[in-house]
């Protein structure tokens, strides 16, 4: 017999009450580790789509706009830019790859991006991590398609499958906007790494095939039949969506000091924007900080709730443990020793709460990071974040100790031969 | 050095109402003596200064050897733990403890080692009869959680029992078994035994019999003299 087994035969006593007070503390655990590590986890997710770029030129309406629609893919851009433009932005300083692609188009919900060709040789989706191949090659020719991994395992995809591909990004708003490219099937040749970003869950073209496919638009509008071929584009056929620069840099270093100065350079044209992506994902977290300092402040109010229903909880049993308090008393243990034994109880509690928090955190975790895969192709390491754990599961086991102090001091103060006394 | 418990200018009161002061008393070890006298006359307030769970005002009290009064709580609380046994009217039993754990209590809170407590409290309580010694002991019978309760009281083998009212809840023969129980049990550990008790059939049971009423002054009391004078 010890002070452990008191305390565990008491809370086991009072089973519903601990199990519930115990879950409560759990559910604002995990509420909060979920928030916290996702929170992290998602914009380092987001930092790391923006791969080895350093600026993004497009013609949408807004920095912040362009890098979502540019690298995350939320929509496609809605202004095109000459190549004309493009040649003249490439050739105007000596950048260390540009590369175009263009969008509009899309596979089952999928985004389509028709990508210059150093989008795989020299463009890197997460710095220091070039693009893997888990299957086939890049795409080396007109109408030849590599999918992202997400994309793959979504589509069920596999090399050598044809498909076509819908202008627009294929959902149901677009009504009848929204047609196939039933003309043109294009070969599955490849099948991408992951890479943890937003490219997964797209599939890769040339810019050749895209340019094919909208002039062939046109030419139907103006009457003319057959298929379009390389040779019937013109000058307003060839667009993109976006041009993703890299400056040079000292080997091993990622910034360059001419960023900033080709930044602005590059803003004097008002027909473009310019965009550095990692500022505008700073922005966005500044704008979506606000939402999550709510859901936190949320998870900590009904951590501060649980730690009041251990008080209640315990307080209430209080009225029943008496003669048990005065009877240890009577036995001769020590007052301070049984206030250590209301701590405990109170602090078990805690424990209890915040590892079964732990639980539900990396299962909340593990579906969160499963929805955003799914939904955004954005990969979310569904770990918990050890120092936010720490800091969390400590804060959970001191409150809910904290709860337990006015128990104690009430069973501190139980006089012993009123309690003993035979109940009239 | 032969007291079990020795009590030497005890004064105590309750304010103005009721008034405790003992010149001396003394048990020695194995004597038994019963404490008698009517509801409400103090007897339970004696056990609860002999115990130290109520200050005396001024006087001594020695329990096997040791300075009661004056002592720190701390202090008190292990006299009590290790040489006092307390048996109560309604038992005061942890029901959701087996009869063996709410022994072990006992052999806890004298601070005897954690692994010898299951065997000595087992070892006892199957001498006393309780065969079924692990389930709870609001599944016992009234006279087996009595049984428990006699062997807490007397498992760490204490200088002294202290029983208040032992009996006041049973019927004449239950009580007589009950006092054949608790009397057998401290002969056998050799503990001093005071009962208090209002019961005066309980007198042929005692080699000595204290009145309780000699040494407490009530506002009762102090109207009937003053009326006498």
């Amino acid at each position: 017999m010890n002070d452990i087994s008191i305390v565990l035969k008491s809370l086991s006593s009072r089973r519903l009450s601990t199990i519930i007070t115990a879950a409560s503390v759990s559910v604002a655990t995990a509420l909060l580790l979920t928030m916290i590590s996702l929170r992290t986890a998602s914009f380092e997710a987001f930092q790391r789509g923006t791969g080895t770029t350093h600026l993004l030129v497009s013609a949408d309406s807004s920095p912040l706009t362009a890098v979502l629609n540019g690298v995350f893919y939320a929509n496609a851009p809605s202004n095109p830019i000459s190549w004309a433009k493009y040649q003249e932005i490439k050739n105007a300083f000596p950048y260390d790859w540009a590369v175009p692609t263009q969008q509009g188009d899309s596979f089952r919900g999928y985004p389509v991006a028709a990508v210059g060709p150093e989008f795989f040789t020299r463009f890197e989706p997460v710095r220091g991590e070039p693009w893997q191949l888990a299957q086939g090659q890049f795409p080396s020719k007109p109408f030849e398609i590599c999918l992202g991994s997400t994309a793959a395992a979504g589509s069920g995809l596999r090399l050598g499958q044809k498909v076509f591909l819908t202008h627009g990004s294929g959902t149901s708003r677009e009504g009848e906007h929204a047609h196939e490219h039933a003309e043109y099937p294009f070969t599955v040749v490849g099948i991408l790494q992951p890479s943890g970003s937003a490219h997964d869950r797209v599939l890769f073209t040339d810019l050749d095939s895209s340019w094919i496919l909208h002039a062939q638009d046109r030419r139907e509008r103006e009457g003319v039949e057959g298929l379009t071929t390389l040779a019937d584009l013109k000058d307003e056929d060839r667009k993109i969506t976006g041009i993703l620069l890299r400056l040079p840099t000292r080997p091993g270093r990622d910034a360059s000091a001419a960023i900033q100065q080709q930044f602005d350079t590059l803003r004097r044209d008002t027909s473009i924007v310019v965009a550095q992506p990692a500022q505008q994902i700073d922005r966005l977290r500044s704008i979506i900080g606000n939402v999550d300092e709510l859901f936190i402040a949320l998870g900590v109010a009904v951590l501060l709730s649980s730690g009041i229903s251990i008080l209640l909880s315990m307080h209430n049993s209080m009225a029943q443990r008496r003669m048990q308090i005065a009877l240890l008393r009577a036995l001769g243990v020590a007052r301070m020793r049984i206030t250590g034994m209301i701590l405990m109880e109170a602090t078990l509690i805690g424990c209890a709460g915040a590892i079964g928090g732990c639980v539900l955190g990396l299962i909340g975790n593990a579906i969160a990071s499963g929805a955003l895969k799914a939904r955004i192709g954005l990969v979310v390491d569904p770990t918990l974040d050890p120092r936010s754990t720490v800091i969390i599961v400590a804060g959970a086991i001191v409150l809910s100790a904290l709860a337990g102090v006015l128990p104690a001091i009430t069973a501190y103060r139980t006089p012993v031969a009123d309690n003993l006394r035979p109940q009239a | 050095m032969n007291n079990a418990v020795r009590l030497e200018n005890l004064n105590f009161d309750y304010g103005k109402d009721f008034s405790l002061s003992i010149k001396e008393l003394s048990l020695n070890k194995g004597e038994m003596a019963l404490i008698s006298g009517g509801s409400g006359s103090g007897k339970s307030t004696l056990l609860w200064l002999i115990a130290g769970l109520l200050r005396a005002k001024s006087g001594s009290i020695t329990v096997a050897g040791q300075r009661m009064d004056g002592a720190s709580e701390s202090a008190a609380d292990r006299i009590r733990a290790r040489h006092i046994g307390m048996v109560f009217q309604t038992h005061h039993l942890l029901p959701e403890f087996s009869a063996q754990d709410n022994v072990a209590l006992a052999l806890m809170a004298a601070g005897e080692p954690e692994k010898t407590h299951a065997a000595r409290a087992r070892e006892l309580l199957n001498k006393l009869g309780i065969e079924r010694v692990n389930v709870p002991v609001a599944n016992l019978s009234v006279g087996q959680q009595q049984r428990v309760a006699v062997a807490r009281a007397i498992v760490c083998k204490p200088a002294i029992v202290l029983a208040d009212e032992p009996t006041a809840s049973l019927d004449d023969v239950n009580a007589s078994q009950a006092m054949d129980l608790i009397q057998q049990a401290c002969r056998e550990a050799g503990a001093a035994l005071l009962c208090a008790s209002h019961d005066r059939a309980m007198q042929s049971r005692f080699e000595r019999v204290i009145q309780v009423d000699s040494f407490v002054r009530t506002e009762r009391s102090q109207a009937h003299s003053g009326a006498r004078a």
